[in-house]
């Protein structure tokens, strides 16, 4: 037993040096030419996916790179590895390699022309390969639908907690405030809605939720941390109970019918704008306002940033992404109720910001991502998954006390550079 | 070395794909899908429907499967958490839909999540039954989804006639949730059916507190001041003995009445003696229980080790209502589409199935049509058959 523990242990270590060897082959491969790979391999597992998973003894392909079969059917799990590794892993590797210099002379001729075109052009292949892997299983697609919409939530509420550097816990109540601003409007408003109507909606649930956001940061803005907390926890309470007795939105027994609107293509497009929008608010001089606000805002009011006027402006824009996000939320799921939007959408969501990182909207996207996944992937564990993700938030707490990628700028160009820029360009 | 290891892992993995290709199930097997809160804030409520499913499982199986039109099919359950949450009712049926394909779907049980995710079903077309949820959303305009328990417009008037014959009372009190759907539905359907009976301004007290509220004394007060002739509360058992008990310090000495969401073990190991000879409308009653009710009751406190709250039996009901649909279906082709449809007509054509939780025929709305029963919280604190009450 001790020697076969001395084993692993060396051969971790040259498993490393292995893995980093292969990594580095990869060192001139853009992202273009990864997502030209991806989407491939999508295309591949399209075609013949289930028949290969049949012959595998599979009755369908695995749904999330053959996770769920972790304690269903084990037996099953060397033909999801073999099925992952032919129709994700390697079809991706081969292409990513294949294509790198191509790829290279692609994204530099792009970047050239413009950004915004080069953006363009990987937006569209993104989608193209999120449609074609949601295609193949339906269940995919509500996973990614969610993970989306977590996504927007993660960064909305890493404005105030990150960048702001408050612990606001009112995010339930935005998200709450949104989906059922963006449903009234949707089911209660209008007798035949068109669909041409949703994006005044989700403005509509946005709104509503800054709103609500006024309504928190007046009384609230004089205190700062742990006050600021309790009051925001507080008004979260308040919204819960105030939708509870509202008639009109059905009460406890909550809004259901909202129209089937929110497609996979509408939750993208709401999802890269959130994540444009926001970064670039971020980024602006605002954002570095707000960070001056958290570092000592005696000192930013010395330095003439208006702090007051700071704080509220980042408060009811965070407040204004996570209405939005509630109003897709309400959409994707068709039922929306006030019990939804407690104290454990609240761990969730804070869960998201801290597990990804404070200060950056990578470590949002990360965060809401690998915790939305995760918590998918893990389903079959049942009980135990709720002992493995905790385990997982307190190492992290451990080790990375401020989360994944925490305070790191997303540079949308230098992510889009071509990778052999030094030996062919100068 | 290395080389060695990978070599064997590779041949170990080609190994035993070549086994799980060869001992790949046949066709010959019905998935049905469960959609419960294993984890969350009810964990009580999957696991009722959990020990239920198995019970009902191993008795399959004992019969060497499920015999549908002569042939023998296995049966498999798949079972998925929704940790009592909607977004996650809603991924765990587009999962058993799409992904296990199961051929209908027992789940999930609260309506929280039954409402989001019988949209799910419905789109999908799937049968859904759903053997707890009351919020007439969850059926309603979905011709794929049905439930078991009776509904809240059906129990309310059941409350307000029995308290009306038995206590001759003329002026009636409710204490509820407003925060929580059920209760919130059952007290404005009880007032609704009391003041038919006995004029607007009848229902003297109609007072409510917030989930997780503790305290009931103010209401209680009011309640007692008012003159009402009993108090009617549609809470749950670990609201209902904190309700009692401080009605009773108060000095109020009329009787409290509750509904289904009354019947479970805990509720007497919580409220001891001051329970004792209150009444309460439900599914069915365990004190007493004759024939199958007896078997299922008896079978399930041997096997697990407490008599089974109204969950397990409802969802035993269902699980056999399941098990008559399909037989009723006649065959299964294996096209899943052809054989969903016809599980879903059979189940809209079951008249008087003969469940432990009563008999009943679905109406067009996928609701069931059955009768309640009144049971009465003995000395020694067993749940008594009253009387029964049938629509």
């Amino acid at each position: 037993m001790t020697a076969q523990t001395i084993q692993k242990s060396k051969n971790g270590g040259r498993l490393r040096l292995w893995w980093q060897s292969v990594w580095s082959r990869f060192d001139d491969v853009p992202l273009l030419g990864w997502l030209i790979g991806a989407l491939v391999a999508v295309g591949l597992e399209y075609a013949v996916g289930r028949p290969f998973a049949q012959l595998l003894g599979m009755r369908k392909s695995p749904a999330l790179f053959g996770f769920l079969f972790i304690l269903k059917e084990p037996w099953l799990i060397p033909s999801a590895i073999v099925y992952v590794a032919v129709m994700t892993i390697l079809p991706i590797a081969a292409l990513a390699k294949a294509t790198a210099s191509f790829a290279n002379k692609t994204a530099t001729a792009l970047l050239r022309a413009s950004t915004l075109l080069s953006v363009a052009v990987h937006l569209i292949l993104l989608y193209a390969i999120l449609y074609i892997w949601c295609d193949i299983l339906p269940y995919r697609l509500i996973v990614v639908k969610l993970t989306l919409i977590a996504i927007v939530i993660t960064l909305s509420l890493n404005v105030v907690n990150g960048y702001m550097g408050e612990f606001s816990c009112s995010h339930p109540g935005f998200i709450s405030l949104g989906a059922y601003g963006a449903s009234v409007v949707t089911i209660l408003v209008f007798d035949d809605p068109s669909p041409w109507l949703f994006p005044l909606a989700l403005i509509v649930g946005g709104i509503v939720a800054a709103l609500g956001a006024l309504l928190v940061a007046i009384p609230s803005f004089r205190t700062r941390g742990d006050y600021l907390a309790i009051i925001s926890l507080a008004f979260t309470f308040i919204i819960k109970s105030f939708i509870e007795n509202l008639e009109f939105v059905g009460g406890p027994r909550g809004l259901g019918g909202q129209p089937n609107w929110a497609s996979l293509p509408v939750v993208f497009i709401v999802t890269i704008i959130a994540i444009w929008i926001i970064n670039n608010f971020v980024r602006s001089i605002l954002g570095k306002a707000l960070n001056a606000v958290r570092d000592n805002e005696a000192a930013a009011d010395a330095m003439t940033v208006n702090t007051q006027r700071t704080k509220m402006t980042a408060f009811l824009f965070s407040a204004f992404w996570a209405g939005v996000a509630g109003g897709l939320l309400a959409h994707v799921l068709a039922f929306i109720n006030p019990a939804s939007f407690g104290l454990q959408k609240l761990a969730e969501v804070l869960a998201m910001v801290y597990f990804g990182g404070l200060n950056s909207v990578v470590g949002s996207i990360v965060g809401a991502v690998s915790l939305n996944l995760l918590g998918e992937m893990l389903r079959p564990l049942e009980i135990w998954k709720w002992i493995v993700i905790p385990l997982m938030l307190i190492l992290m707490m451990i080790y990375r006390p401020t989360g994944l990628v925490a305070f790191k700028e997303f540079d949308i160009v230098a992510l889009l550079q071509p990778k052999q820029t030094t030996k062919g360009e100068q | 070395m290395n080389k060695r290891i990978l070599v064997s892992i590779l041949l170990l993995l080609v190994l035993s794909v070549l086994l799980a290709a060869c001992g790949g199930g046949g066709n010959d097997v019905i998935r049905i899908g469960i959609n419960a809160p294993l984890t969350g804030d009810n964990p009580k409520v999957g696991e009722g429907t959990k020990y239920a499913a198995e019970m009902w499982l191993e008795d399959i199986n004992a019969a060497g499967g499920l015999e549908v039109g002569g042939k023998m099919y296995q049966v498999e359950l798949v079972t998925e958490d929704n940790e009592y949450k909607a977004e996650s009712a809603t991924k765990a049926n587009t999962k058993l839909i799409t992904q296990d394909e199961v051929l209908l779907i027992i789940g999930p049980q609260s309506s929280q999540q039954a409402v989001p995710a019988g949209g799910v079903a419905n789109d999908n077309k799937t049968p859904m039954i759903s053997p707890w949820s009351t919020n007439p959303n969850t059926t309603l305009n979905r011709p794929w989804v049905f439930r078991t328990p009776f509904l809240d417009p059906f129990q309310g008037p059941v409350v307000a006639n029995f308290a009306t014959e038995q206590f001759g009372a003329t002026k009636a009190a409710v204490l509820y949730d407003v925060a929580s759907d059920y209760p919130k539905g059952l007290a404005e359907f009880f007032k609704a059916a009391w003041e038919e009976n006995h004029g607007a301004g009848s229902v003297v007290a109609f007072e409510s507190f917030t989930t997780k509220d503790q305290d009931f004394s103010a209401q209680l007060t009011k309640i007692k001041e008012s003159g009402a002739d009993f108090i009617f509360t549609p809470q749950y058992y670990s609201e209902v003995p904190l309700i009692v008990q401080q009605a009773h310090e108060l000095g109020w000495d009329k009787p409290i009445v509750g509904s289904d969401s009354w019947g479970s073990a805990e509720l007497v190991n919580l409220c001891g003696d001051d329970c004792d000879g209150l009444f309460f409308s439900t599914h069915y009653a365990a004190a007493g229980a004759t024939g199958a009710t007896k078997a299922f009751i008896d079978r399930y406190n041997e096997k697990y080790g407490y008599v089974p709250d109204d969950v397990g039996a409802l969802t035993w009901d269902t699980l056999l209502l399941a098990q008559q649909a399909i037989q009723d279906c006649g065959e299964i082709t294996g096209d899943l589409a052809v054989d969903r449809q016809c599980v879903r007509d059979a189940l809209a054509n079951i008249k008087d199935f003969h469940g432990i939780t009563g008999d009943m025929t679905f109406t067009p709305e996928g609701d069931p049509i059955k009768c309640a029963v009144i049971v009465r919280i003995s000395d020694a604190g067993e749940f008594e058959f009253f009387e029964q009450v049938c629509p």
